[in-house]
């Protein structure tokens, strides 16, 4: 399941994904930030409900910097668990995300 | 919906038969009689005749009987069956339902409700037409799908399994979820000896993860076989997939250099779980994590390869798995990682087991039966015959060769010290000589081997004695990498000379640095102490040349190596 509200005040686009994070939220999980009215400034990915995450959902990860600017981009990958912290340390994400345990 | 249907129909009683006939014909249908079930069947073809009306009470044949001749003879074809009936047989009739009548009519007749049921029978034939129409679509689709992608695989393997898998060094477990899937192993003989591993996993399953693997395939062994080095391999794999591929893919991977020159290996892990190193040394296996982002990522200018240098004796072993293995969930929901594998990682399973045993582990765990991901292993057992002695390194061929006479001359100044590897473009004019190219693996050898010992004992001023122990050698190579990145000043001189006479040839490669040279007097090539880390690329290269020659005060070396052309080498 994924969930998205915007902050008008701070410009921030918040997605929550909730359960498995793979392949199936794919859709819902881009419409989620291509579809917002407004250009957000900052991304909040709040994975505190997500128990697993696979290399499909890096992708989308991916995908979002993307689209919030690359290099520039303002992503923060916010409380994953143990196991998801682990997926995203071994694919080095944290050079491309701030991660807040 | 309008449609004239051919109908048979059959009964026994003239005055029933030839009022339902003048009702259907009414309605424009074209009418079919007969006087009983035998006659019915025998005037039946699935092929003409699209509904049935059958008496239920007959003489020679009855309903039911003709009925389950007919459903015989029409096999797949759907043909509606309607049963004709008085009130008076309930029971008959019930059975002949049963037996998959499509409705009844009773009698007496009502045209209103011949016409009801008529205009059913035609909804659900053309219903029936579109299904049967829409399922040839898709048997074809799926016929035509099939076909491609085994085509494609064919391609697809002669792509990715154009290597040295089959070396005895190495061992590899592969199941794929789909036809296609989107992990690959690699494997190739370096022109100097040795070999490049290349495990990787892109993302997704199935064609579209397999679609990436063929550039980085080609990568891999072109560049290989060309003899460019990992640090020049990777980036290049790196550039071309993140040129290639949609901002969501990408490739996690881990690509292995084993060098038997120096008995060491290189690892670079973008992404995959951790490497595991066995050494005879200690119970539990060193561990190499990911440090770097997988392939395709990054862009070229901000791309780094880390790379972890290990020595190795031969009989350790490296194991490397994609993270199918290492996220796949046992029986009670926990990843391998933090269960099933701890025996594994506190070094309790033979490493020359390891891969038995993590199938073991996966067949039990259910996780083979339905895997989520597709899942490869591989295993090597370290050696310093690897890519040296093995059989299939590609049998050199012997053919008409025309005398050659040439030379040229290569300096390389601090700049492109820095910036070049001159190994490969030297090689590749070198081999341009007839029968030459069949010894391109050992003249690689003595070319890497003159062009190391100048650039880094030479202009650099390393000393070899750093790299006697395991520690220093990883310093050896920290340093090399900052003098390298440092150096302003310095020069390397690579000459090549080749002459002709008779059936002799003569290669003469002199190779000359901008250093202080060295006391070549007392050097020893004596190979039997193998276990020393530093100075055996000196004894090597006077096994493979034919005369070894020291001048300017060791600042240059000339290698001779002799060969003879009209004959089977």
């Amino acid at each position: 399941m994924v969930e998205s509200s915007f902050d008008d005040k701070t410009e921030c686009l918040t997605i929550l994904v909730d359960g498995r994070f793979d392949y199936s939220c794919h859709k819902l999980f881009k419409e989620a930030f291509v579809s917002a009215k407004k250009a957000a400034s900052v991304y909040e990915i709040d994975l505190s409900r997500v128990t697993y995450l696979d290399s499909s959902a890096l992708g989308m990860l991916l995908l979002l910097r993307d689209h919030a600017g690359g290099e520039k981009a303002d992503v923060r990958l916010k409380k994953p668990n143990g196991a998801v912290l682990d997926i995203l340390k071994i694919a080095n994400f944290h050079r491309l995300f701030d991660i807040e345990e | 919906m309008e449609q004239i249907l051919n109908i048979l129909i059959a009964d026994d009683n003239p005055s029933d038969r030839i009022l339902l006939k003048a009702i259907l014909s009414q309605f424009g249908h074209n009418v079919i009689s007969a006087v009983d079930g035998q006659e019915a069947v025998e005037k039946f073809n699935p092929n003409t005749i699209q509904l049935v009306c059958l008496d239920v009470k007959m003489p020679r044949k009855d309903g039911w009987e003709a009925a389950l001749e007919i459903q015989q003879t029409a096999g797949d074809l759907f043909v509606p069956i309607i049963f004709l009936s008085g009130v008076a047989d309930p029971i008959a009739l019930s059975n002949c339902l049963r037996i998959g009548g499509t409705d009844f009519i009773s009698k007496p007749y009502s045209p209103a409700l011949i016409t009801a049921k008529l205009n059913a029978i035609v909804r659900l034939l053309v219903m029936q037409k579109t299904l049967e129409e829409q399922r040839d679509a898709m048997s074809l689709y799926n016929e035509q799908l099939v076909h491609d992608q085994n085509v494609a695989k064919v391609v697809y393997e002669n792509i990715t399994h154009s290597n040295c898998l089959k070396d005895p060094a190495l061992s590899t477990v592969h199941y794929g979820t789909h036809t296609f899937n989107g992990d690959v192993i690699l494997a190739a003989y370096k022109p100097n000896g040795g070999m490049h591993l290349l495990l990787g996993d892109f993302t997704g399953h199935g064609l579209s993860a397999a679609i990436g693997a063929l550039p980085l395939a080609d990568i891999f062994f072109d560049w290989t076989k060309k003899g460019f080095l990992m640090r020049q391999i990777i980036p290049e794999i790196n550039a071309r997939l993140k040129s290639i591929l949609p901002a969501n893919m990408f490739c996690s991977a881990a690509f292995v250099d084993i060098k038997v020159n120096n008995k060491s290996i290189e690892i670079w892990n973008g992404g995959l779980p951790d490497l595991l190193f066995f050494s005879q040394q200690s119970k539990a296996p060193a561990r190499f994590e990911s440090k770097n982002l997988p392939l395709g990522i990054l862009p070229p200018d901000v791309f780094e390869c880390q790379i972890d240098p290990v020595t190795f004796v031969p009989g350790d072993r490296l194991v490397v798995f994609s993270d199918g293995v290492y996220e796949a969930q046992d029986k009670s929901g926990a990843m391998f990682c933090h269960s099933v594998l701890n025996p594994l990682y506190e070094g309790e399973i033979a490493d020359d087991q390891a891969l038995d045993w993590m199938v073991e582990q996966l067949t039990k765990e259910g996780v083979l039966e339905n895997p989520h991901d597709d899942i490869s292993c591989l295993s090597v057992r370290l050696d310093t015959n690897i890519g040296i002695e093995s059989p299939d390194r590609g049998v050199p061929t012997s053919h008409h060769e025309a005398p050659a006479d040439f030379s040229f001359e290569y300096v390389l100044n601090a700049d492109s010290l820095r910036n070049t590897d001159p190994l490969p473009y030297v090689l590749q004019i070198i081999t341009t000589v007839p029968g030459l190219s069949s010894f391109s693996s050992q003249i690689f050898m003595i070319l890497s081997e003159l062009y190391s010992n100048a650039l880094e004992h030479g202009v650099l001023g390393l000393s070899s004695y750093k790299k006697s122990s395991s520690d220093g050698f990883s310093q050896y190579y920290d340093e090399r990498e900052q003098r390298l990145a440092a150096l302003t000043e310095g020069y390397v001189k690579i000459s090549v000379k080749v002459t002709s006479s008779g059936n002799e040839r003569v290669l003469a490669l002199y190779v000359e640095d901008s250093g202080d040279g060295f006391d070549y007097q007392n050097i020893s090539f004596d190979m039997s102490n193998s276990e020393l880390l530093y100075n055996r690329g000196l004894a090597l290269l006077d096994q493979l040349c034919h005369k070894l020659e020291f001048s300017k005060g060791g600042r240059g070396v000339t290698a001779y190596y002799h060969w003879q052309v009209g004959q089977e080498s």
